[in-house]
């Protein structure tokens, strides 16, 4: 388990991270998102040591994470962090000896990566050849050659194409299959919520929400009742004036958006519905992450307003 | 889990200084500014070599026109010339060809005129030199005249005026190529410190802009980077001067220029010695300056002061200790740190410096260089991750 426990951080007077905290198992891919500004890269930078903690701990298999462990950790910064008058093969044997692995197996691991990510054959290119896209899958190698215990990658999909995304996605979670725990910020939320495991939401330095897309749901959904989806054919206006407790958020051809209030049974709604017209389509409706989001920051906003 | 970590093993110190070391040197020397930089220097100093011969022979050679009237005084020109060094050809024209000569530049001036009104003519200036000449042996004529006027032998009164020159000390045969020797030196070690140090300052800042230096710092502490980068620099800066210094005293030696080769290898052992000193007082200085700046275009304005420091004593060694080796100045300048690797070899091979006065010179630097680098190590500690705007040396001291 990779425990990021109550991390603060200030920078002269902002504070950047206020008792951040949340772990991600071995085998999860954790997504870090929040809004530039929000706390992620200090976070990731923190947990690598090349910022130091004012207060709080990050640990590794119940030990602090030292100098030792770091090694361990695959990273990826969120610019990109490579010697742009290097041959991309250099760099990376170089990255991977710095890690503490013997000469031969660098370059194995080298080859393996780069073909891998489909960039072998640029190894002998400085990197400021390549094009931004292959310079990112260059990135990532770097913090695979090591065959690392722990992935800590900071916007690793940004500037990729289709292609590098689904290459970058299948190894992202062929290291979560190992047994590997990765971490990844980003502000491609659908992507976060298809590859993810489970999901940190950061705002002005707070983690305001911790866990499964599932669990984000449900988070204090009490509160704002429950949505129903609708395909419906033609129903009449005012077909739903039956049933109290009952909103139409919005109808846009037969699809109709219900939002239903403590108390009412579903049930009774779908038969009215049944009653209005031919139902076709009828189901909770589940927010994608990006509506997810943009609640829980509107919250938090409000909260700190208030 | 995967087999590969088995082997992994955590880097000591060492290890690690020595992989960025490495880095540092092979990228270097791999580069084509290595190769370029040295091919620049070479021609550099033969370029040097051949424009001051050149000079020198251009304003050792002068032609001078005469017309009818002036043309007693040639003999008498040609002689004052040769006791200024220079040669002198006169010849006899008329006036307008001689003016034609002048304007065509295959006369440097005409000489015209009778006794008591001479004129000498040039293009569009008369050489400073060629006037002097001119004047002198007019005057020492017309003083003649006036003491063959008045009785006297004017041979006598020359001969009663002369000056000897001569020295407490016996003068060295060989004190023109121990100057050079100096200056050489002087300018190699310039050359190496001031480049070197530049190259030290823009690597750092390159790791910075490119944020590597997040990825080293991940798997090593900032001093390990920093050692790594300035040992592996400084060996290529010694690599660069060991290769011009041998060219340099092997070309010498094979043209007869040189024929004190002890006081050669003295000198080039000095210059190494002196190389390695202030490369690591200069280096650290420069990694610390550099790594404040975010940006290699700001990298300028912050060096510009430390190029300063070495630009002052390479300008003092090169203007005193030609004509004055005991310069109080120099003396004094060659036992302070930041100026004594430049001064202090010069005044070594000009023979005015004894070893133990270099030894306390090496000494005080060692002191200087023991606290620079504790300074700069902290410095860079704490500016190198801070991007952005430039970190104040007083805010990154405090850190």
């Amino acid at each position: 388990m990779l425990d990021i426990g109550g991390v603060s951080k200030r920078f002269g007077t902002l504070q950047a991270l206020d008792g951040v905290s949340f772990a991600v198992a071995p085998g999860e891919v954790f997504g870090f998102v929040g809004s530039n500004g929000a706390g992620k890269t200090t976070t990731m930078r923190i947990v690598l040591g090349v910022l130091s903690a004012d207060s709080g701990d990050v640990r590794w298999r119940d030990a602090p994470v030292d100098a030792e462990v770091r090694r361990r950790i695959g990273y990826m910064p969120e610019e990109r962090g490579l010697y742009p008058k290097m041959k991309v093969g250099d760099q990376l044997r170089y990255l991977a000896r710095l890690h503490g692995i013997p000469a031969a197996e660098a370059a194995a691991s080298v080859t393996r990566w780069t073909e891998r990510l489909g960039v072998e054959s640029r190894v002998g290119d400085d990197v400021q050849k390549l094009s931004l896209g292959n310079q990112q899958r260059v990135q990532l190698c770097a913090a695979l050659v090591h065959d690392p215990e722990v992935l800590v990658l900071d916007e690793p999909f940004s500037g990729l194409d289709p292609t590098a995304v689904e290459v970058m996605s299948g190894v992202l979670r062929e290291k979560a299959a190992q047994g590997v725990p990765v971490i990844f910020s980003s502000h491609q939320l659908e992507l976060v919520e298809r590859l993810c495991d489970r999901i940190g939401i950061i705002a002005a330095g707070r983690m305001v929400a911790v866990g499964t897309v599932e669990e984000l749901r449900t988070r204090d959904g009490a509160g704002r009742g429950r949505s129903i989806v609708l395909d419906i054919e033609g129903p009449p206006a005012g077909w739903t004036d039956g049933v109290s407790g009952v909103e139409i958020m919005s109808a846009e051809g037969s699809r109709t958006r219900l939002r239903l209030h403590d108390g009412v049974d579903d049930q009774d709604v779908l038969r009215a519905a049944v009653a209005a017209g031919p139902v076709h389509e009828f189901r909770r409706f589940r927010p994608p992450l990006t509506e997810l989001y943009r609640d829980v920051v509107r919250d938090v906003t409000k909260e700190a307003v208030s | 889990m995967n087999g590969g970590r088995g082997t992994q093993s955590p880097l000591t110190s060492r290890q690690a200084v020595l992989l960025v070391a490495r880095r540092e040197f092979t990228t270097q020397v791999r580069s084509r500014s290595f190769v370029v930089g040295l091919i620049i220097t070479l021609v550099l100093f033969a370029a040097i070599a051949l424009l001051t011969t050149f000079i020198a022979g251009q304003s050792a050679s002068k032609s001078l026109g005469v017309t009818g009237g002036a043309t007693a005084l040639r003999a008498e020109l040609e002689h004052s010339a040769r006791a200024q060094d220079v040669t002198l050809t006169t010849r006899d024209v008329d006036d307008a060809g001689g003016r034609a000569l002048v304007g065509s530049g295959d006369l440097d001036a005409l000489l015209t005129g009778v006794p008591g009104d001479y004129r000498l003519v040039g293009r569009d200036a008369v050489d400073s030199g060629l006037a002097a000449i001119v004047t002198t042996t007019v005057a020492q004529q017309g003083v003649r005249a006036a003491l063959a006027g008045a009785g006297v032998d004017a041979a006598q009164v020359t001969r009663q005026s002369q000056v000897t020159t001569s020295t407490l000390e016996p003068v060295d045969p060989a004190r023109g190529q121990q100057l050079a020797l100096a200056l050489v030196g002087t300018t190699l070690l310039f050359f190496s410190l001031s480049g070197y140090g530049q190259i030290v300052a823009s690597g750092v800042v390159e790791e910075k802009q490119s944020r590597v230096v997040e990825l080293l710092l991940a798997t090593m502490k900032p001093w390990q980077l920093l050692a790594g980068k300035i040992l592996g620099l400084g060996a290529v800066g010694l690599v660069q001067l060991v290769i011009l210094g041998l060219i340099g005293v092997i070309g010498a030696s094979a043209a007869g220029l040189l024929t004190v080769p002890g006081a050669a290898a003295g000198m080039f052992a000095m210059v190494i010695g002196w190389y390695l000193l202030g490369f690591f007082l200069f280096a650290s200085l420069y990694a610390a300056i550099g790594s404040t700046v975010s940006r290699q275009e700001e990298l300028n304005t912050v060096v510009g002061p430390m190029i300063l420091v070495l630009v002052i004593p390479f300008i003092l060694v090169a203007n005193l200790l030609p004509n004055d080796p005991r310069n109080g100045l120099a003396a004094t300048l060659s036992f302070i740190p930041f100026f004594s690797q430049t001064v202090m070899p010069a005044r070594y091979a000009l023979g005015v410096a004894p070893l133990w006065q270099v030894g306390v010179a090496a000494l005080l630097e060692i002191v200087a260089i023991v606290v620079v680098v504790r300074l700069a190590g902290r410095v860079y500690r704490n500016s190198i991750l801070r991007t952005g705007a430039r970190v104040s040396l007083r805010e990154a001291l405090r850190g």
